[in-house]
């Protein structure tokens, strides 16, 4: 008989899990107004601003629209692969956030039990991020591939041919953030950063800025966002790996995609900007808070930070045009990756030489 | 008693989709069995307490390795691949090679014994799995790992020279 | 240094800090701040054009109060999809200015490209176009105004200028939609 302690906590994770995934269920609903009122805002217009007040039913009437229209699956396309593919590109995103912190941990008052803000501290939290989350290109692959059709095939090909381009500049980042840092764990490496603004690996002078913009560059082009949107590019592939998909199935391509912007802003906070830690720290100056306080303290930073950088990219969006498909693969192999070679020596360095 | 039985899953669902790699009909298809195959790999890793090798596993094989084998599929339109031409005539050769490595693996199987005695590393070393990992391998293999990026140095410049003389060739 | 190499320089650094990306980005994130050219319309506001603008034919009266077309049939000639129908008639009660007056005056919107061809050919001053642009209409019927409804007096009176944002109400009834606008409570429009 398994003691108390180990059942509580296996119950605990299956609660965690449930409550983030519902989280990120809905996400994409506040996520679709969000980005079209900052389209509208951008483009000088007003957004959706009909259903509901400001708009914001607007996410619930286009859900009522995807459910009710018809599911449509091509002629001679691979049913079984067409109907996996948006599964597996959903799939990943999700398993990602098991391993992200989004707090240390708090401890509740009265019982002293500690409870841990994330599901799992992996001491490999950095590698599987960023393995699970490379496996939703299969998703976009099979979807191109099973839909039988020429345009979804060459999303899906430009797709996996990206991918493979920025996973190298996007894993050296990490092997920064992880030099940096000095561990391979999620919460190690936000830890590591605490204590004020100036700890951040952001600020890690002089690589961190440069750590930070190719990391940001290479998972623009992962999650394959604007100006990296070769896969789905309306100008010449209708629209890339899902013109073939409706209803339902398109709309999980679409939960998956706006996850994976929430799981790189959530990366990028992570990683640079001190995940739960704000940015000065009331313990510097001497002033006492109770850890239950700063824990929900740190959740609300955190929270912010995540909040800003999915701005950041929906601002980019309405702001830059799209690559060309030649020149995506010069800024990948010929600058993004000798950049990041440069740097990890540099890093190096400066981790035996200044600590 | 629980590791076993995740162990026999995880070895039954690599075996069977192995199987389907080489019998499926579309490449397609043959990827997908590939992709469970090395996940469940993956799996057998983490429950060797080697988490490290687990994601490194699926970041490499499943990430990368087979999204090129995917991409070279789809851009070379390999889906009407017919049976008869997946055994072309390397069939007797092909059996019986694995056949004769059926047989040493079964011999040095009988021989040895199955219970190996556990190495000097415990749970608590293996909980920094990942450092001992590293150390093992800059110091200890530090040759091995030195010969085999030159191996990895030398197929990438020879990859590059053949595209190289491709290019001269067709005049572009 | 040569000039070329100073150029290539420059432009090298300006790349590296992303100069140009940087320009974008804050011209984008200004116009967050400009406020939505957008007009709510038909919810909420409708725009009140200027006089110049030429919408549904209005038939005026002189400050007397009598009609000031003669029915001399100048517009109906002049209009080049043909779309005016004018029947004179003897009367002289005093109706118009003269003793010949309109008995039909109609216009087929249908067909009527708003060209204002009707306007300048009138000696009389008697035909303009007006202000009123929701023309839409559910029946064929409808789309022939005649005379007794464009004598009515405009919605947007003359001596507004025009040009501004009105709030306005949105109303569905039997006869179709329209919003009416309260002249009122106008804003500039932002441009
Ligand atoms: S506006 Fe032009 S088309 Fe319309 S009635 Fe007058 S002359 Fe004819
Ligand atoms: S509206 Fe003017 S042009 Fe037309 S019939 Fe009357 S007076 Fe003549």
């Amino acid at each position: 008989m398994p003691e108390l302690g180990l059942i509580i906590e296996v119950v605990l994770i299956f609660i965690k899990v449930y409550i983030v995934g519902m989280i990120l269920f809905m996400l994409p609903l506040p996520l679709t107004w969000l980005e079209r009122k900052v389209a509208g805002r951008i483009q000088v217009r007003l957004g959706p601003h009909r259903v509901g007040p400001k708009g914001l039913l607007q996410p619930f009437a286009d859900m009522v629209k995807l459910l009710l229209k018809e599911d449509i699956i091509p002629d001679k396309a691979d049913r079984f692969l067409f109907k996996l593919a948006p599964l597996l590109a959903m799939i990943p995103a999700f398993a990602v956030f098991v391993a992200i912190p989004v707090g240390d941990t708090f401890t509740i008052p009265g019982i002293d039990y500690v409870f841990k803000l994330y599901i799992s501290d992996m001491n490999v939290g950095v590698l599987y991020v960023l393995a699970i989350g490379g496996l939703g290109i299969y998703g976009i692959i099979f979807g191109g591939w099973a839909s039988n059709s020429k345009y979804s095939l060459l999303g899906g090909l430009r797709s996996a041919a990206q991918m493979i381009s920025y996973e190298v500049a996007l894993s050296f980042a990490a092997i920064g953030v992880v030099m940096m840092s000095n561990s391979l764990s999620l919460v190690e490496i936000v830890k590591s950063q605490g204590g004020g603004f100036w700890n951040w690996n952001l600020f890690y002078l002089p690589v961190g800025p440069v750590w930070f913009l190719i990391f940001f560059i290479a998972s623009l082009a992962e999650i394959n966002r604007i100006p990296f949107d070769l896969p789905e590019d309306e100008g010449t592939l209708g629209s890339g790996f899902h013109t073939e998909y409706s209803g339902m199935r398109f709309s999980f391509f679409m939960l998956a995609e706006y996850i994976a912007m929430v799981t790189i802003s959530v990366l990028a906070v992570v990683f640079f900007f001190g995940g739960w830690m704000p940015p000065i720290d009331p313990a510097t100056f001497g002033i006492k808070v109770p850890a239950q306080i700063m824990s929900v303290w740190g959740i609300g930073w955190f929270i912010a930070k995540v909040v800003v950088f999915i701005y950041i990219f929906m601002w980019i969006r309405f702001t830059l045009p799209r690559y060309r498909y030649d020149q995506l693969m010069t800024i990948g192999w010929k600058i993004l990756i000798p950049v990041s070679l440069i740097t990890v020596l540099v890093t190096g360095l400066m981790r035996i030489f200044l600590t | 008693m629980i590791e076993q039985i995740f162990f026999y899953i995880f070895a039954i669902i690599a075996v069977v989709s192995a199987i389907a790699v080489v019998t499926s009909k579309s490449p397609i298809h043959s990827a997908i069995a590939l992709i469970i195959t090395l996940l469940q790999v993956a799996a057998i890793f983490i429950l060797l307490r080697s988490p490290f090798l687990a994601a490194v596993q699926v970041f490499v094989y499943v990430g990368a390795v087979v999204v090129l084998f995917l991409f070279a599929v789809m851009l070379l339109d390999l889906g009407g691949e017919k049976i008869k031409e997946q055994f072309h005539q390397q069939t007797v050769l092909g059996v019986i090679s694995s056949v004769g490595l059926f047989v040493v693996l079964l011999f040095m199987l009988s021989r040895g014994s199955l219970t190996a005695p556990t190495g000097g590393y415990t749970e608590a070393v293996l909980a920094k799995n990942t450092e001992v990992i590293g150390k093992v391998l800059f110091t200890k293999y530090i040759y091995p790992f030195e010969v085999v990026s030159l191996l990895l140095l030398v197929a990438l410049v020879g990859a590059v020279v053949l595209v190289l003389n491709q290019k001269g060739k067709d005049g572009v | 240094m040569s000039e070329k190499c100073k150029a290539k320089l420059i432009n090298f650094v300006k790349k590296s800090v992303f100069a140009d990306f940087i320009r974008g980005l804050y011209i984008t994130f200004s116009y967050n701040f400009e406020g939505a050219m957008t007009l709510k319309y038909p919810d909420s506001e409708k725009w009140i054009p200027y006089r110049r603008f030429r919408g549904l034919h209005t038939l005026n009266k002189n400050s007397e109060g009598k009609e000031l077309c003669v029915a001399c049939e100048l517009c109906s000639r002049a209009c080049p999809t043909d779309c005016i129908t004018v029947i004179p008639e003897e009367n002289d009660a005093g109706r118009g200015i003269a003793d010949r007056v309109a008995k039909v005056w109609e216009v087929d919107l249908t067909r009527c490209m708003f060209c204002g061809y009707c306007e300048d050919a009138c000696p009389t001053t008697a035909v303009r176009l007006g202000r009123e642009y929701e023309l839409a209409c559910t029946t064929l019927e409808r789309g022939t105004r005649s005379r007794d409804e464009l004598l009515l007096p405009q919605p947007v009176p003359e001596a507004l200028t025009g040009g501004v944002v009105a709030k306005a109400r949105f109303i569905r009834s039997a006869d179709g939609i329209k919003v009416v606008a309260e002249l009122g409570k106008v804003r500039q429009r932002k441009l």
